[in-house]
């Protein structure tokens, strides 16, 4: 029998699932779907959405790999590099996502299908898209259904884009408290009055949520038409279209702007980046604490693919907004709090990996970071490095030494209790998992930048 | 408290709502598209003649 293993989070579906074997990773198509994933390749819908961009392409493998009795077919699925999650994504990331979701579902009717589900974890941010990623989520349509998933896709995409526009607060993590979809019951009581106006939110969240758990499901059903499915998507997609996130300032959002008016210090430090990472020669670059990521875009010049986080949503929703505008491909902007970084969760903690367990990287960017985890935070600095020495080989770090403005400004409004935040005290914690290459002072400035290699690499 | 229907699919009693907003919105819709087509009417005919000299 041959070896593989399972994908942790591919068990609810029983048309197939996700396996690896030998490292690679496959789809296992099963016979109880056959009819459907026949209509799906047979009718073009297969290749009309791989060649619109919206759903990722596959290579059709013709081989039983797992020996299993179900086996209809084995699909091969075009590698994702990096696989991020909704309570990382910022709002117009999710929002691109539900419309996609929503156009998927357009293209799938026109070819007699329909997507049978709607569920957030079935996107990746892949090549500097949004891209659909479930290969066997579409289904024959029977124009006489309703769609199936529409509550489903209420709970991932509508609840937490109309909850974020609604209170303009940044909102992600309730995706993380709540992996099926906000429940509408619990949107509803937090959405304020005013959402009740607008008729897509009513209809979609304030009147699904009020009545239907108390419809009866052995009432007469009538009929449902295609045109009432088509008038369904339409308004799904006018109301998320109608969702924004404004751009109030974020807690980073003026910070590069200000940080210009120290001219010397960003070109300088600029410079000493750009010089580091062409010596390296890397491939791979997680920017913690990336801001609107005027570093991460250096490093996507030189490397092949660029992590860039930040715990500030407008920042990253910014910066989302400037990747898609300029098309960058490899470069994948996350909400990531590194004091907090996203756990393990799903069945038996194995569904969706940590943040940690996700990001292996070349280098890690750590710039102008130091201070606010170990002076904002109160980390100490061997938790941060052992952080940092986990996720890449090598290190590019800012240390921001106490006399510097930015912590007597943290410092005003907390107490002293770091005695320890020094520079020698920081070089002795890094030291010990990693070896200092290189040092420079940047621009006039009495912040000195680090290169480090960690000592086991 | 949210009451949790145990032992039915969260998704079917979608079903019967999704007929009621696809009837009320069926109504939006209609108006919706003849105020579209007029607007569109009125657009075709002012917006030529503005760029006439």
């Amino acid at each position: 029998m041959p070896s593989f293993n399972t994908h942790p989070s591919s068990y609810r579906d029983p048309s197939g699932f996700l396996f690896y074997k030998n490292g690679v990773l496959y789809r296992q198509v099963n016979k109880i779907f056959k009819k459907d994933f026949e209509d799906f390749i047979d009718t073009g819908l297969y290749d009309h959405l791989v060649d619109k961009k919206i759903l990722i392409p596959h290579q059709t493998i013709n081989e039983n790999l797992t020996g299993s009795e179900d086996w209809l077919q084995t699909l091969q699925p075009e590698v994702v590099p990096f696989i991020s999650y909704p309570y990382e994504w910022c709002f117009d990331m999710l929002k691109d996502a539900a419309l996609l979701t929503l156009e998927a579902a357009k293209e799938a009717l026109n070819f007699g299908m329909m997507l049978k589900d709607a569920s957030a974890y079935n996107l990746q941010w892949h090549g500097g898209r949004m891209m659909f990623i479930d290969t066997l989520s579409f289904e024959s349509y029977d124009e006489q259904k309703p769609w199936i998933a529409y509550r489903q896709f209420c709970e991932h995409f509508f609840a937490p884009l109309a909850l974020m526009h609604y209170l303009k607060e940044p909102l992600q993590n309730l995706l993380l408290a709540y992996p099926d979809g906000v429940p509408l019951s619990t949107a509803k009581k937090i959405l304020p009055f005013k959402s009740k106006l607008n008729l897509h939110t009513s209809l979609h969240i304030h009147l699904q949520a009020s009545v239907a758990n108390k419809l009866k499901n052995n009432a007469q059903q009538k009929p449902f038409t295609k045109q009432k499915m088509q008038n369904l998507l339409r308004s799904l997609e006018e109301g998320i279209g109608f969702f924004c996130f404004s751009q109030s300032p974020g807690v980073w959002s003026n910070y590069y702007e200000e940080a210009n008016q120290r001219e010397d210090y960003v070109k300088n430090k600029k410079q000493i980046v750009s010089q580091w990472l062409n010596k390296l020669n890397v491939n791979s670059v997680f920017d913690a604490g990336a801001n609107e990521g005027e570093f991460s875009e250096i490093a996507a010049e030189k490397t092949r693919q660029v992590i860039c986080a930040d715990y500030d949503h407008y920042s990253i929703n910014k910066f989302y907004r400037k990747i898609k505008k300029h098309n960058w491909f490899n470069l994948y902007p996350l909400i990531i709090d590194l004091s907090n970084p996203s756990p393990s969760i799903g069945v038996n903690n194995a569904e969706r990996d940590s943040f940690l367990k996700r990001t292996k990287v070349d280098l890690v960017l750590a710039l102008a970071l130091i201070h606010h985890l170990a002076i904002g935070r109160n980390i100490p600095f061997e938790s941060i490095a052992k952080m940092f020495s986990g996720l890449g080989e090598y290190l590019i770090i800012e240390f921001v030494p106490k006399e510097d403005e930015k912590i007597q400004l943290m410092l005003n409004q907390k107490k002293d209790v770091y005695h320890w935040y020094n520079e020698e005290n920081f070089k002795t914690a890094f030291n010990q998992l990693f070896t200092i290459v290189e040092n420079h002072n940047v621009g006039n400035s009495n912040r000195n930048l680090y290169l480090m290699m960690k000592r086991d690499a | 408290m949210q009451h949790f229907l145990l032992y039915i699919d969260p998704g079917s009693g979608s079903y019967l709502i999704q007929a009621i907003i696809a009837g009320v919105l069926g109504i939006v819709f209609f108006f919706k598209n003849i105020m579209i087509a007029v607007k569109h009417f009125f657009y075709r005919i002012f917006g030529k003649k503005s760029k006439m000299p």
